[in-house]
């Protein structure tokens, strides 16, 4: 009876207190990308977590350093083999590992390990085993995110343990578009990418801003006509689509590719220039030329966002099409909604003397405020 | 209209939980020597042997899982929580479980606030081991957060049976201070008398005294009795909490930050925070915001919903989002029903502008002739 109250006043230590937990439980990131027979992805790992798996901290100084994470890496990657398998049709994926990473997340660092995965045949579905962490940390969970065809669907894996190991295997079916719906989706992204990126569009309207005027010495003059202005925009606007489906099309297919920071930069100053010809104008007939010269690298542009959204295999042409057409539509509902609005207000000062020269300056500016972002790192 | 901005704000969350999910930006640290991460006492590698150990012997096991959980208890860390699991795993397989296995597995499950479940392990244990008083401590705290507070009495009642009866006028008397005689149960604690107890004993004590001062509007007592608490035990996070919520209500800010500074990494905190730092107008409070919402976002991509009372706080009070708010504090209510539950379905309902819609949570208030000045009860 005596020991009583000190057996109890021990365990009344661990009751007593908060029922409120702070920290989130463990998550590991799963990131998968699936592209014909190859899976491409990352297992991220919190450090702490690496370290209850292989052993990171070599020195037991109860830190980790990079030197103790990076002579820990073939230990973690067989770690990882043995506790994830990927399959498909043909049976379990190869995986072979890059270097490993860091990665920091808002909760502290993140060892990043990349992997490959070959799987044989395309893969109409995948399996996943997932059992990391599954003795040491019952309550760890990966988060994945499962990319195939530009679709991307997530789980949460792993618990197999309270299940009896039912849980640890999972299966995902992996969706592979009609036509019809690769389509629509690129043609959407294609509209979605020309209103969004707003660029492309003050690109153009620089160069269809004097299409409803006539330059003469020192001073801009109204067309007296539709016909003029019109035949100006249809040649500008052709022009430049012509000319970014063809660099759009040769960087799809990988024939030639430019690196990102300097198309965006050269379409940042592409904006300059075609703003500024209209306040002191240089080139006043046949605009359509800048317009096809600059638009070869607008298509670079529009190349790197239908590169990160991947084109999905077997549709790689329709959705590539697709996407194109949207980029016109929309660029052409805009071109159809401002233009006519020019034409009606041509001849006045407003037109000629304030939208002329302050709104292209304004448009100036702003891209060069661009351009100095995209130059310089 | 307001529907639209709730929709809106679905979209930031699903955006946010995807970048929390998505976010790599993995890198090559500079130096062999870079730190990555600090490993907190019970996470080496080394302890890997222990755990082996403690599937052989339930009295490895037992303490093991004692220290884990506490360790949950003082760094906020949900990951020690798992380890308890592990190493309670397989002797909760064997037929009968030792007792004293099914009372850690409860207080795990009440932690976890799987508290259905933890009513059910405790019951097996009280009936292997009927004046078991940690059992009988635990079933009271899990009764009294659901509001069954006739059963948390009796629990009450029979655990002041088996230990000295301050500590059971400890567990009866903040009962009765939530059953309509606040002002009594208060001033039958103030006369205790902590002489000789442990201090989490008396951490126990000057919490419960501190929560009562609140609910009494006696702001000057309650901040007396948190400060004593910390003084005492720095690390209970809980009560550091309360007391920031004292001062942040007293429109304290700036004495609030400096109670939290350097707790950022406990959720429940880092949201104390962002409320201090938001009536500051301190810049850190877009962070802090970040950081809340991709912690909020985890924890719903994998489905549990520990945190629900201080999501719908952080919903309200910094994400001004009050439908949303309502929305979880009423799932909060069917979970939980402390005093704090309350007064967050009572704020989030006010400020959505339907008031009746915390009208279950003051039935039940009224009914319990429960008393608190911060709502007016």
């Amino acid at each position: 009876m005596n020991n009583l109250p000190k057996l109890c006043c021990m365990l009344i230590l661990i009751l007593v207190g908060p029922l409120a937990q702070a920290h989130i439980a463990s998550n590991g990131f799963l990131t998968l990308k699936v592209d014909g027979a190859q899976v491409s992805g990352a297992m991220e790992l919190a450090i702490r977590d690496g370290e209850l798996a292989v052993g990171l901290d070599h020195n037991s100084d109860g830190k980790v350093t990079w030197g103790e994470l990076r002579s820990s890496q073939t230990a973690l990657q067989s770690y990882v083999l043995g506790h994830l398998r990927l399959g498909g049709d043909a049976g379990q994926c190869r995986v072979g590992f890059s270097l490993v990473q860091v990665n920091e997340r808002t909760d502290g660092s993140y060892l990043w390990l990349p992997f490959t995965a070959d799987c044989g045949v395309r893969l109409e579905r995948l399996s996943i085993d997932y059992r990391i962490l599954d003795a040491e940390d019952p309550s760890h969970r990966g988060l994945l995110t499962l990319t195939a065809n530009g679709t991307a669907q997530t789980a949460v894996l792993g618990g197999a343990s309270a299940s009896g190991g039912a849980l640890a295997l999972r299966q995902f079916e992996l969706e592979h578009p009609s036509s019809w719906s690769a389509f629509s989706e690129y043609l959407r992204a294609g509209i979605g990418h020309i209103w969004s990126g707003i660029d492309h569009l003050l690109f153009l309207l620089s160069l269809l801003l004097p299409a409803v005027l006539l330059r003469r010495p020192n001073r801009w003059e109204a067309v007296p006509v539709a016909a003029p202005a019109f035949v100006n925009i249809v040649k500008v606007v052709t022009a430049f689509t012509l000319a970014h489906s063809i660099t759009l099309s040769l960087a799809a297919f990988d024939v030639l590719r430019l690196p990102s920071r300097l198309t965006e930069s050269v379409i940042a100053a592409s904006i300059i220039v075609a703003a500024l010809n209209n306040v002191f104008p240089r080139v006043t007939e046949g605009r359509w030329r800048i317009a096809f010269a600059f638009g070869l690298l607008h298509g670079f542009g529009f190349a790197s966002v239908l590169a990160e959204m991947g084109l999905p295999q077997g549709a790689r042409l329709v959705s590539l099409v697709a996407f194109n057409v949207g980029v016109e539509a929309g660029q052409l509902a805009v071109v159809l909604a401002v233009m006519p609005l020019a034409y009606l207000l041509r001849a006045t000062a407003f037109y000629r003397r304030g939208v002329m020269p302050w709104g292209s300056s304004a448009i100036a500016c702003l891209a060069l405020v661009w351009f100095v972002h995209r130059a310089m790192p | 209209m307001s529907e639209r901005i709730s929709f809106a704000y679905a979209a930031v969350l699903l955006s946010a939980a995807w970048s929390s999910l998505a976010q790599a930006d993995p890198y090559v640290p500079s130096g062999e020597n870079a730190v990555l991460a600090e490993l907190p006492a019970g996470t080496r590698y080394a302890d890997v042997s222990a755990r082996r150990l403690a599937r052989a012997r339930v009295d490895v096991a037992i303490p093991l899982a004692q220290f884990y959980i506490q360790q949950s208890r003082v760094s906020g860390d949900l990951r020690f929580l798992g380890y308890a699991e592990a190493v309670l795993a397989p002797w909760l397989e064997k037929n009968p479980p030792p007792p004293d296995v099914l009372v850690l597995q409860a207080t795990l499950q009440q932690s976890r606030h799987e508290f259905t479940a933890s009513l059910a392990t405790l019951e097996r244990a009280i009936a292997a081991r009927p004046n078991d008083p940690q059992a009988l401590l635990t079933r009271a705290t899990v009764l009294r957060v659901l509001g069954r507070y006739p059963q948390a009495d009796a629990a009450c009642q029979a655990f002041s049976r088996v230990v000295e009866p301050r500590l059971g006028a400890l567990c009866t008397q903040s009962l009765r201070g939530l059953r309509g005689d606040l002002e009594g149960a208060y001033s039958a604690l103030r006369q205790v008398s902590p002489q000789g107890w442990l201090n989490a004993e008396k951490s126990w004590l000057y919490s419960e005294l501190g929560e009562m001062a609140v609910r009494l509007g006696r702001d000057d007592d309650a901040q007396r009795w948190f400060q004593r608490d910390l003084t005492l035990v720095p690390t209970d996070f809980y009560v550091r909490g309360a007391y920031a919520d004292l001062l942040l209500r007293q429109r304290r800010p700036a004495e609030a930050l400096a109670l939290l500074n350097g707790q950022e990494r406990f959720e429940p905190l880092l949201l104390r925070i962002a409320i201090a730092q938001r009536q500051l107008h301190d810049p850190g409070h877009t962070q802090s915001r970040g950081r809340l919402r991709a912690a909020f976002a985890e924890e719903t991509q994998r489905g549990e919903a520990v945190h629900r009372r201080e999501q719908a706080r952080f919903l309200l009070e910094v994400e001004d989002q009050a439908k949303l708010s309502l929305r979880v504090a009423l799932e909060n209510w069917t979970v939980q029903r402390e005093p704090d539950d309350v007064l967050a379905l009572i704020n989030a309902a006010n400020a959505a502008g339907s008031s009746a819609a915390a009208e279950p949570a003051l039935n039940f208030v009224r009914a319990q002739g429960q008393y608190d000045a911060r709502a007016s009860l």
